[in-house]
């Protein structure tokens, strides 16, 4: 590893919405490659706007989203298909889909996309599956998994095609601690053995402790990134919603809630 | 950590004393190089006689997931059944990775790929049970809504009249525009094709009997209940289905309500009161599509007229408006049967939906059926 970190994805002046509505802007960030980032707000933020915005499922208003040297922005065609090559994505439902069992989930993407023979895609599935652990499950229908095993059913397979990048929207909301501590485990392990890049975008304060190397913050009322840095940089900000945020404070005059 | 520069594969394949051979792996091996080596080593080492094969994996720059997959196969010896397989020279990284799937993982979690076949005897006992089963349900479901219906109707408060405002329009005013199309246009088709065939006797003007009694006792009831079942009975399935896949039957059932009566009534009664008058409407524009091919053939108004009104008796019109309402009852508590029958998973709503209409339509005719002995018996 070299002293000067890789970037591997860079975000500069990015404004997001819908229409005429801003959701966010004056969005600056780098991820460097290798590292858990975290995106971080409260309910209605913007955060898994952002997501899809970085991920190429919505075009954003202004701005650049440089991935490797490459703007995915105005990228097209054959450029952007390679582009959107390097990204695995969960999302947070698991989106699997429900009529093939989850071996046959995994394999999906390498049936369509690489030109493996049979047995070597089921061989690299199968370890794909084992790797989150679900290894009794391969024959099972989607509808037959708890929450838990869905979100990791779709992590791996999002890792089906090894990106360089994953996204995870909200991967341990719904689960119970232990599950989702079992999660936390396998991001961390992904990261260092296999250095991934995950973006994830989450409001769970435990699992961010323990996993992310940087967080950036959102705010709904400021529309923007109010805090960047390591979660315990995070957690003595002087900024007061982000301390609130970090200390499980309520908002009482923001909701009207006098009691 | 991986070179950029070049995203080729280097493999070599050499076979060395009797009986032995060594596979050399340099560069990238990804998902797409690992296909092409695959093809390679798949044409030359496959039914070689080896018994011993070395993998040299010391210059490998990259490795991802489908390129483990290549390793692992030749490892297992699955592509060598006899010989002993040795991977050399990766580096640490890749070699825990490589030990965290091994051939007792592969055996134990790959899928059986025998396809589960039942025997004949219990594939019809399954059938059978099925059908019992369904005819079960039926039942029940049949004396649940009968034994709701008139206390629910009677209960000003729980009737909930407006559900069945909302309903008797969506399933009854907006159909008018399909009901009417589809009705004058059978008229006219019928007519057409039978004054073909009277001509022959000189009989043309039966014509208008005949489009009377086909429309009144037959065609204009069964045509705005096939209507009804795919407009409505469809959609009661769907919206129930729905209800019933996010919980919210659920949820009724915790108040303490029933979803017969809450739901199921109402849209039995809008259907119940919308039938009669979707029959005769779709009787009335059948016949004039009857009407207006005799007036196309040169007869005149006053004698289409006579013709009609000597042919159709009180009964004839009465006999269609019960059929509409049976109709309408079994179109509407099918609809709403396989609504609430509705199953777990993406598809379930789809399905129940194709089953409303299916089940709707078959009992439609098998009605149609005993009506028609039924009134025949009775002479009427």
């Amino acid at each position: 590893m070299s002293d000067t970190p890789e970037i591997i994805i860079s975000v500069r002046n990015l404004k997001v919405g819908y229409g005429d509505s801003v959701i966010l802007q004056n969005i600056n960030f780098e991820v460097e490659c290798g590292e858990v980032f975290v995106i971080l707000g409260g309910s209605g933020s913007g955060k898994s706007t952002l997501l899809k915005n970085l991920i190429g499922l919505y075009q954003p208003l202004e701005g650049e989203i440089w991935i490797e040297g490459t703007n995915l922005v105005t990228a097209a065609g054959d450029e952007r298909r390679s582009l959107l090559r390097k990204f695995g994505v969960a999302y947070q439902s698991g989106a699997l889909f429900g009529s093939m069992t989850v071996l046959e989930n995994v394999r999906l993407p390498l049936d369509e996309l690489t030109a493996l023979p049979e047995p070597l895609k089921e061989l690299t599935a199968l370890a794909k599956l084992k790797l989150v652990g679900l290894g009794a499950a391969v024959q099972k229908m989607p509808a037959e998994l708890s929450g838990g095993m869905q979100k990791r059913a779709a992590i791996a397979r999002a890792m089906a095609l090894d990106p360089r990048i994953l996204f995870l929207d909200e991967p341990s909301a719904g689960l119970d601690p232990v599950t989702s501590a079992d999660l936390d485990l396998l991001i961390t392990e992904l990261a260092h053995h296999f250095g991934i890049t995950f973006v994830i975008v989450t409001h769970e304060l435990a699992s961010i402790n323990k996993i992310a190397d940087r967080v950036i913050m959102l705010d709904n009322r400021a529309r923007t990134i109010v805090a960047e840095g390591q979660p315990a940089q995070l957690r003595d900000s002087s900024d007061p919603w982000v301390h609130r945020f970090f200390n499980r404070e309520p908002d009482a005059v923001a909701s009207g809630l006098h009691l | 950590m991986i070179a950029a520069a070049q995203n080729e594969l280097d493999s070599d394949l050499q076979f060395g004393p009797p009986g032995s051979a060594r596979v050399t792996l340099r560069g990238h091996l990804n998902a797409r190089t690992a296909a092409a080596c695959w093809n390679d080593l798949d044409e030359r080492l496959r039914g070689a006689k080896i018994q011993k094969l070395e993998v040299d994996a010391d210059g490998l720059e990259f490795c991802d997931g489908g390129g483990l997959a290549l390793l692992r196969y030749l490892s297992m010896g699955l592509m060598t059944p006899e010989a002993t397989v040795s991977v050399h020279g990766l580096s640490t990284g890749l070699e825990q990775l490589f030990q965290g799937f091994t051939l007792d993982d592969y055996k134990a979690l790959r899928p059986s790929s025998s396809v589960k076949c039942h025997p004949l005897p219990e594939e019809v006992g399954n059938g059978v049970r099925q059908a019992a089963s369904d005819l079960r349900e039926q039942v029940e479901f049949l004396g649940s809504v009968a034994r709701n219906l008139l206390p629910t109707i009677m209960d000003r408060k729980r009737m909930r009249w407006v559900e069945v405002r909302r309903v008797f329009e969506a399933a009854g005013a907006n159909a008018v525009p399909i009901v009417s199309l589809v009705s004058i246009l059978v008229g006219l088709i019928i007519a057409f094709e039978s004054t073909q065939t009277l001509a022959k006797f000189g009989a043309q003007i039966y014509v208008v009997n005949m489009i009377g009694i086909i429309m009144v006792r037959e065609l204009g009831p069964l045509l705005a209940a096939v209507l009804l079942a795919g407009r409505s009975g469809s959609a009661f399935a769907a919206e129930l289905g729905t209800m019933k896949v996010n919980e919210e039957l659920d949820a009724l059932q915790t108040f303490g309500l029933d979803p017969i009566r809450f739901l199921v009534v109402q849209r039995i009664v809008a259907a119940l009161l919308l039938t009669p008058l979707l029959a005769i409407y779709a009787t009335f524009l059948g016949v004039t599509g009857g009407v207006l091919v005799a007036f196309s053939l040169g007869f005149k108004w006053s004698l289409i007229f006579h013709q009609l009104t000597a042919s159709l008796r009180l009964t004839d019109i009465a006999f269609g408006v019960t059929k509409g309402v049976a109709f309408g009852a079994i179109v509407s508590a099918v609809g709403c049967l396989r609504g609430l029958q509705t199953q777990e998973g993406p598809s379930a709503v789809g399905v129940s939906t194709t089953r409303a209409v299916v089940t709707s339509i078959v009992l439609i005719v098998i009605a149609d059926a005993v009506f028609s002995i039924l009134f025949f018996a009775l002479k009427l």
